[in-house]
């Protein structure tokens, strides 16, 4: 039952990134410096697999997985590419 | 608080995270694959030619048309040095000319009076030819009335010296006749003459259009920081000429994803002037050489080859040339960063 509601919570989750092709280049000006589009890709990563453990902490879904480190950081990742797929990829 | 054991044998979590460190892992691959097959760079540059703008001739800057910065079309006038040294020195070469000119009218008079020379002095010798067979004649007619004293010996031996003096005659003439024929001169040193003349005065009218400068190409007046009054050397540049007819970018591409790059393949280029905007450009080819520091050393000695112990060696990039189709004039400016994506992006949907 739960385990269904994280296999749906995840495209749910990533569903408003399917909006997201950024406009214009894939290099961001902040403060006369350009940053490159990967480094906002793991930024959005880190975030995300922070945001999940918190939401998971709160829903209990925590309880469930074992290998924690290993799942976040999977998460972040697979976030993290899936968000340059989507807003960066060919 | 609940405490949270650190790792639950609980099978469906260690399915979950089997499932996500194998979905992380072949996502990676993929958009290694994807980032491979179309390659991208941010570190591009906008790219335009340029001509060094000076004049093959030197002189005092008379009047400078153009301002920095300004926009210019092809054949407009940019700036005129002060003509009045290559007017005089035109003004010398015609003057030559007419002299040579001159000369070349005299030597054909020369000639009419050496050929006329040579003429009387070919009739000359037919005169003495016929001369000195009357002479003969007149020999050979008085020698039987000599032998038998019908004349006397003193009227033969007169004709005998007169044979004499017309054969020497004879000679002279012939001689006369062959060094007239050969004092003709012709007209080849004072044509040559008037050749020089000729070059030279095409060479004075040449320096003269040298001190108007007109744009070779349309274009935008760059680092002109002189007023009128300078005063220049032959070939000094006075300013630099963007081409505006052949923008470009030049993009560092890692050698790895060159084999993905091909010319003619659709490029979509971001000027940062204005990241929002996508130009549309093609690839037109791709460096055939860079300068590698660890190659580096002198033609003519030993090569140098620094000890090293790197084992993580950084990809070399090669510039790829990107010709832009289609942009707003106002992205366009030599040096701006530009960010390429090869065979994706808006401008190649």
């Amino acid at each position: 039952m739960r385990y269904q509601l994280l296999q749906r919570a995840i495209p749910v989750l990533l569903l408003p990134l399917a909006g997201c092709k950024v406009v214009g280049a894939p290099s961001f000006p902040i403060a006369g410096a350009y940053f490159p589009s990967w480094m906002l890709c793991g930024i959005v990563g880190i975030a995300v697999a922070v945001g999940l453990r918190v939401l998971f902490l709160a829903t209990d879904i925590d309880a469930l997985l074992s290998l924690r480190l290993f799942t976040y950081v999977s998460l972040g990742t697979i976030t993290a590419l899936l968000f340059w797929l989507l807003a960066f990829g060919p | 608080m609940k405490k949270i054991p650190l790792s639950s044998r609980n099978p469906i979590g260690l399915a979950l995270a089997v499932t996500c460190i194998a979905g992380a892992t072949a996502l990676g691959f993929y958009v290694l694959g994807k980032d491979e097959a179309y390659p991208s760079s941010d570190t591009g540059t906008v790219d335009a030619e340029v001509v060094h703008i000076a004049s093959t001739v030197g002189g005092r800057l008379k009047t400078l048309n153009v301002h920095v910065n300004q926009a210019v079309k092809k054949g407009d006038v940019l700036y005129q040095l002060d003509p009045e040294p290559y007017t005089l020195a035109l003004q010398q070469a015609q003057a030559g000319l007419a002299l040579t000119q001159a000369g070349v009218e005299q030597q054909q008079r020369l000639i009419a009076v050496e050929a006329a020379n040579a003429d009387i002095a070919k009739n000359q010798a037919v005169r003495a030819q016929t001369n000195h067979e009357l002479a003969a004649r007149t020999v050979e007619r008085l020698r039987p009335l000599a032998s038998k004293s019908y004349i006397p010996w003193q009227q033969y031996d007169q004709a005998q010296v007169a044979l004499h003096d017309s054969g020497i005659t004879l000679d002279q003439s012939h001689l006369q006749a062959g060094a007239a024929k050969v004092a003709v001169g012709d007209l080849n040193s004072s044509m040559a003459a008037r050749q020089v003349a000729e070059a030279t005065l095409a060479q004075a009218r040449y320096a003269l259009r040298q001190t108007t400068v007109t744009a070779p190409a349309d274009g935008y007046v760059a680092s002109l920081r002189v007023i009128p009054g300078e005063v220049l050397i032959p070939s000094q540049v006075l300013f630099t000429l963007i081409a505006n007819d052949s923008w470009f970018v030049t993009a560092n591409m890692r050698e790895g994803t060159l084999h993905a790059i091909h010319p003619g393949d659709c490029a979509t280029v971001y000027s940062m002037i204005d990241r929002r905007t996508p130009i549309r450009g093609h690839v037109e080819s791709i460096g055939w050489g860079v300068f590698s520091v660890d190659s580096a050393g002198l033609s003519r000695s030993l090569p140098i080859i620094p000890r090293e112990m790197d084992w993580v060696h950084v990809a070399q990039r090669f510039p790829v040339r990107i010709r832009l189709e289609q942009a707003n004039p106002q992205l366009l400016r030599l040096g701006a960063t530009a960010t390429v994506e090869i065979r994706h992006g808006p401008a190649c949907e």
